[in-house]
């Protein structure tokens, strides 16, 4: 590989990369047991893993397109007043953060009077809403086959990447390291307050096939020994799968930002969070494995 | 002969990779079939039981002429079709023959018995939470055979469409735990009552006293227009508060049913109530078993075997107006219940997704601006990455065609490409790009390992690409299956564009990639 790093600022950084890698391990060990920690507490705290909105906890939420400038906190609390329910509201802002309107999330409540007390205080007509509401039954059954679904899909992901590496240890590493990027992205969510909905569902779903793609890479550039040194083919490999992350989480924050669309903001964010994590997870967490299997596969001498 | 063949675009292109990904594209071009400056009408529908449906009037072709005056826009045809009346002869040519029927009514106006729609500029289908429209999930009340669930989809579809609602798509869908739901989607419009018709079972049933008179089938026909004697017949400012409008009807009932109300009226009493006679029992009405009506019984009618009744029912509101537009609503809910029948069983709304147009507009649009940054962004970061134009691009490109190649195929298959599948999309470009790189690092690491050649290469990385291609496909299967099937636009995209991408646009990237860097 000709082009390892060249720049001299990350000479102290490669220092530190290269011989204190199993102390770093416990960074993405760590940040793992921390977050199965916020999901023990989430768990405690509301009874639930993961705080979902109202799409897969059953209510109503209503996206209004209007020019009026409204104070969100100040709306909410009329609207709460008004049904006697809590209300959530959030401004809708399209490209470079125009406004175009306000999304209200309701808990149960009987859509005909809600949307009549929402027409009445913020005075934009009823009929042009955006509308949906799901009813708990339906949220309920639907969230019970999200998680079986996401477990399947683990399930399936691990089973393909046994299949293909056919060594316990790397396989092992590698679902490992989609564990991680799954638990520590669903962990950060409720941190930063993300409540799951129907569509950050198929994220977390690609998530799964997704993060695990930097391991792939690097587990098989490491096994296959085209390299020099094992050194040569994490770097081989950080420089394709960094690429990689940081093409992918540019698209998606670009979606982000400019995207008024709740589905595709909530997917772009779980995969970059998811991305962010997987960079740790790959890097840190699996080479550092990568590289332990080898040292103790070169002693055995099987190399 | 010796340079054309050393010619790196000859190379390329005759590459059966690159030959493949070419025929892919041409096949996806004509999937899509976009038709710039395409103008002109197309039949979008054609309502139930109308003269047109019978007389074979077929949706989806090219509108060219009605009564022998070309058509080519909306204001042309409803110019072209406004001095048309009930019962006038009305001639459509299309592109797949001509058609003559009679114009029916509906709602107390000249009906052609169709509706007309701009031709869409390409055969791809706009999801409903763009285009806007109203999606309704609704439960059976217990277990359904198959039979029993084709019935309830066929009338359902049958009393949008008598209800007077076009471009509906009802169908039956399934989750992870066995569920089946009935899924109607209606693009276009955002009408609540809509919502209502769906969901009420429909039993109709007409008694006096504890004996059954009629019920829905026994109803042969419903008159719909005030010529016929359907319509508001009085508003009243009702006691207490706001107003009470009545509607009524004629239905013609079964000889039978004639019969049964003669015995039964035939053994009545007669009572004076105001100045007029009537039987000493109402004729009451039931809908769901609910009474909805009850109706005095003129005494002339006494024992007499009729065919023809009337049903009555009634709207109320704050104002007159209000009342006028509840009773005719109530009326024409009625009317479509009793035309159409009755569903096997209660269907409960389980979900509601009201998408207004506008907001649709404003999230396509500005989700396409976001795509063409992102892939610029992407392009971008290339470019610093590699420093040359004969890496960037050719990626690029090879992401470029598995967008249009994505969109063929769902043409193809008719999978209407929604938010889901655009984020679909976007992941599937974002999982395409990292297989790129990973072939263009493998090709480039040439230097401390000269011995290994191209096939080595490629085959290397192919060995990485189609181990993330299996993680991904693996876990998009459970999608298809959750959720009853909201979800699934996303999961079918991004098995298309993963399948594609590894079977199709990679190896032709590889190909392109090895001739422009082996000089």
């Amino acid at each position: 590989m000709e082009g390892q790093p060249k720049s001299s600022f990350l000479e102290p950084l490669k220092q530190v990369y290269e011989t204190k890698y199993k102390l770093l391990m416990f960074i993405t060990i760590g940040l793992l047991i921390f977050s199965l920690g916020v999901l023990a507490y989430q768990k405690a705290t509301t009874g639930e893993f993961i705080q979902k909105d109202v799409s897969l906890k059953g209510g109503l939420m209503v996206q209004l397109q209007t020019d009026r400038q409204f104070d969100t906190e100040q709306l909410a609390g009329q609207i709460s007043k008004e049904l006697g329910v809590t209300a959530n509201v959030k401004s809708l802002s399209a490209l470079a953060g125009q406004p175009l309107g306000y999304t209200i999330e309701l808990e149960k409540t009987n859509s005909k009077t809600a949307l009549a007390a929402i027409e009445k205080i913020t005075g934009v007509p009823s009929s042009t809403y955006t509308v949906e509401e799901s009813s708990s039954t339906l949220s309920e059954s639907f969230f019970r086959s999200v998680v079986k679904s996401i477990v399947i899909a683990f399930v399936f992901m691990s089973a393909m990447v046994f299949l293909y590496f056919k060594l316990p240890f790397r396989s092992f590493a590698v679902i490992l390291a989609g564990f991680s990027d799954l638990i520590e992205t669903i962990a950060l969510m409720q941190i930063f307050g993300i409540k799951l909905s129907t569509g950050g569902v198929a994220a977390l779903l690609m998530l799964i096939g997704y993060s695990v793609d930097a391991d792939i890479l690097l587990s098989a550039r490491g096994l296959k020994q085209q390299h020099t040194s094992t050194m040569d083919a994490i770097y081989s490999s950080i420089k394709t799968g960094l690429t990689m992350q940081i093409t992918a989480v540019a698209a998606l924050a670009v979606l982000y930002i400019a995207t008024p669309a709740a589905m595709l903001k909530q997917i772009s964010i779980i995969l970059i969070i998811g991305l962010c994590v997987g960079m740790l997870n790959a890097w840190i967490q699996n080479a550092g494995l990568l590289r332990i299997y080898l040292d103790w596969r070169k002693e055995h001498g099987r190399a | 002969m010796v340079e054309l063949k050393e010619n790196p675009a000859v190379k390329i292109l005759t590459s059966w990779r690159v030959i493949i990904l070419i025929l892919f594209l041409l096949a996806s071009y004509v999937a899509i079939s976009p038709k710039f400056g395409e103008t002109g009408l197309q039949i979008s529908d054609v309502k139930y039981n109308s003269s047109a449906q019978i007389n074979g009037l077929p949706t989806n072709v090219k509108l060219q002429a009605v009564n022998d005056q070309l058509v080519t826009s909306l204001p042309e045809f409803n110019d072209k079709t406004s001095n048309i009346k009930q019962g006038d002869l009305v001639r459509v040519e299309t592109n797949k023959g001509t058609f003559v029927f009679k114009a029916g009514t509906f709602e107390n106006a000249p009906d052609l018995g169709f509706t007309v729609k701009k031709i869409p500029k390409s055969n791809l289908q706009q999801g409903l939470d763009l285009v806007g429209g109203v999606r309704v999930l609704l439960k059976p009340e217990g277990e359904l055979t198959q039979q029993q669930f084709a019935d309830v989809v066929d009338i359902t579809t049958k009393r949008l469409n008598v209800f007077g609602l076009k471009e509906i798509n009802v169908r039956q869908v399934s989750d992870l735990e066995g569920n089946r739901f009935l899924l109607v989607e209606m693009a276009g419009t955002t009408k609540g009552e809509a919502v209502n018709l769906i969901s009420q079972q429909g039993k109709f049933e007409s008694k006096i006293g504890n004996e059954s008179v009629f019920g829905g089938p026994d109803i042969k026909q419903v008159s719909r227009s005030s010529q016929e004697g359907a319509g508001i017949q009085t508003c009243n400012e009702a006691q207490g508060s706001g107003w009470l409008c009545r509607f009524s009807f004629p239905v013609t009932i079964s000889i039978e049913s004639a019969k049964r109300h003669a015995a039964i009226t035939g053994a009545l009493d007669t009572q004076l109530v105001g100045n007029e006679q009537y039987l000493s029992k109402k004729l009451d009405l039931y809908l769901d078993g609910e009474l909805t009506d009850s109706l005095y019984i003129s005494s002339s009618l006494k024992g007499l075997e009729t065919t023809t009744f009337t049903i009555q029912g009634s709207g109320t509101g704050n104002s007159k107006q209000e009342a006028f537009t509840d009773a005719l609503a109530n009326m024409k809910k009625l009317q479509t219940i009793l035309i159409t029948g009755s569903l096997p069983v209660k269907l409960d709304i389980v979900k509601t997704d009201v998408i207004s147009p506008a907001l649709g507009k404003e999230f396509l649009r500005t989700t396409i601006i976001a795509l063409i940054v992102a892939v610029i962004a992407v392009g971008l970061i290339l470019a610093v990455r590699y420093r040359r134009a004969e890496i960037a691009i050719p990626i690029m490109l090879t992401s470029l065609s598995e967008i249009l190649i994505i969109f063929g195929i769902a043409a193809l298959i008719k999978q209407s490409i929604d938010l889901a599948a655009i984020a679909g999309i976007l992941a599937t470009v974002g999982t395409g790009v990292d297989a790129q790189l990973v072939i263009t690092d493998e090709v480039l690491a040439g230097g401390q390992q000269a011995a290994y050649n191209w096939k080595e290469k490629l085959k290397r990385s192919f060995f990485i690409i189609m181990g993330s291609y299996s993680t991904v496909i693996a876990a998009m299967i459970p999608l298809l299956l959750i959720g009853a099937g909201l979800l699934k636009g996303f999961a079918i995209v991004t098995i298309i564009g993963a399948t594609i991408g590894v079977f199709v646009t990679r190896p032709a990237y590889a190909r392109i990639i090895e001739v422009l860097l082996s000089k």
